[in-house]
């Protein structure tokens, strides 16, 4: 063991805490989500109606707080699994949290610009 | 008179012409009701073979020196009667995962290097009381279970995140930060944190809770790593001192 390697190692409690948030959010805002989308509206899928959900403001946050506590818990969990197998050296380890980072932050952006278009509508 | 077959995983890797691990078995005979593994041991390297090698101390489970994988699960050799394991032949092999020195004696070196990392002694920074530092029996409570721990390292030869991550502190090393931490004479406060508060310590476990299964004393290392994650979040977010 080299002693030096743990101690370069400081943080993660952030990480650890949101997985525990974005996984309540997950639970709450999915249940939100399934019953808005599937339960209530069966058999209804056409434009205007899934035109006329997405006017609600308060779904539309729902649907952006779903996206991201899903990415977040989705790349966190990968990022420990990585970290788990391929972590050597510090490097390491930050080089696959900022590439996951950008990758997270583009599939938001991208869920974000599709539902653009009814934010604030 | 009764007799036993035992099972027992060899290797020397320092021996030029058989350097591979491989298995014999050796008949052990002995009085009585009773044997303990440790005790068939003896017989065979006393009586049959006198070039296998493995660890002993006390004699009564306090030591931890005699940790072995006996008949597929971690257990002190010196407080395993074979009576109990009801088996037709006893196997006994070295703690997997770790490196291997002879038979079945394994290097611990980092096993302990990491035990020392958490820094296992009580930090005080107030000046000692005049007798002695009081303790309810509440708080002696706290560090009832983690303070049994005896240190023989089948929690960390269990421990699947141990086995990916050289560096990992291991159960053992964490359960013993968690009985400093959670004492009430313990002031380190923020002084021993940075040791477990990282992704080499708490945060690389992963609750898969083996070591809680192989431990032979029957304590809970993932409860004292939980603990120490909540104790992070409650020093870190809610500015606590403990």
């Amino acid at each position: 063991m080299k002693a030096e390697a743990v101690a370069a190692h400081r943080g993660g409690m952030w990480a650890w805490l949101f997985q525990r948030i974005t996984a309540i959010l997950l639970i709450v805002c999915l249940a939100i989500h399934l019953t808005f989308t599937h339960l209530l509206n069966i058999g209804d899928l056409g434009y205007d109606n899934v035109a006329n959900r997405l006017a609600h403001g308060g779904l539309t946050a729902v649907d952006i707080i779903l996206l991201a506590a899903g990415i977040y818990h989705a790349l966190n969990g990968l990022r420990m699994v990585l970290l788990d197998y391929w972590l050597t050296s510090r490097v390491r380890a930050l080089a696959v949290t900022i590439f996951l980072w950008a990758v997270g932050i583009a599939f938001l952006v991208y869920g974000i610009w599709g539902l653009w278009p009814w934010i604030g509508y | 008179m009764s007799d036993i077959k035992f099972r027992l995983k060899r290797q020397d890797p320092r021996d030029k012409e058989n350097p591979e691990a491989h298995w014999e078995e050796y008949t052990v005979k002995y009085e009585g009701e009773n044997l303990t593994v440790l005790e068939g041991l003896f017989y065979i390297q006393e009586s049959l073979d006198p070039s296998l090698s493995f660890r002993y101390g006390c004699g009564q489970s306090i030591c931890g020196s005699c940790a072995m994988y006996i008949n597929g699960a971690y257990r002190l050799a010196c407080q395993t009667n074979v009576k109990h394991l009801a088996a037709d032949v006893i196997t006994v092999a070295p703690m997997p995962h770790l490196p291997l020195i002879k038979d079945m004696i394994v290097d611990m070196d980092d096993f302990f290097a990491k035990y020392e990392q958490i820094k296992p002694w009580l930090i005080r920074n107030s000046p000692d009381p005049e007798k002695e530092l009081i303790q309810s029996a509440k708080d002696a409570k706290k560090i009832e279970m983690p303070s049994d721990c005896i240190l023989c390292g089948s929690c960390y030869s269990s421990c699947p995140s141990a086995w990916g991550e050289e560096n990992y502190l291991g159960p053992a090393a964490l359960l013993k930060a968690y009985r400093f931490e959670v004492d009430t004479r313990d002031e380190a406060g923020r002084e021993r944190m940075p040791d477990w508060d990282n992704e080499r310590g708490v945060y690389r476990c992963h609750t898969i809770m083996n070591c809680v299964e192989a431990c032979p004393k029957e304590l809970n290392p993932t409860e004292g790593i939980e603990w120490l994650k909540r104790a992070a979040v409650r020093r870190k977010v809610f500015r606590r001192a403990k």
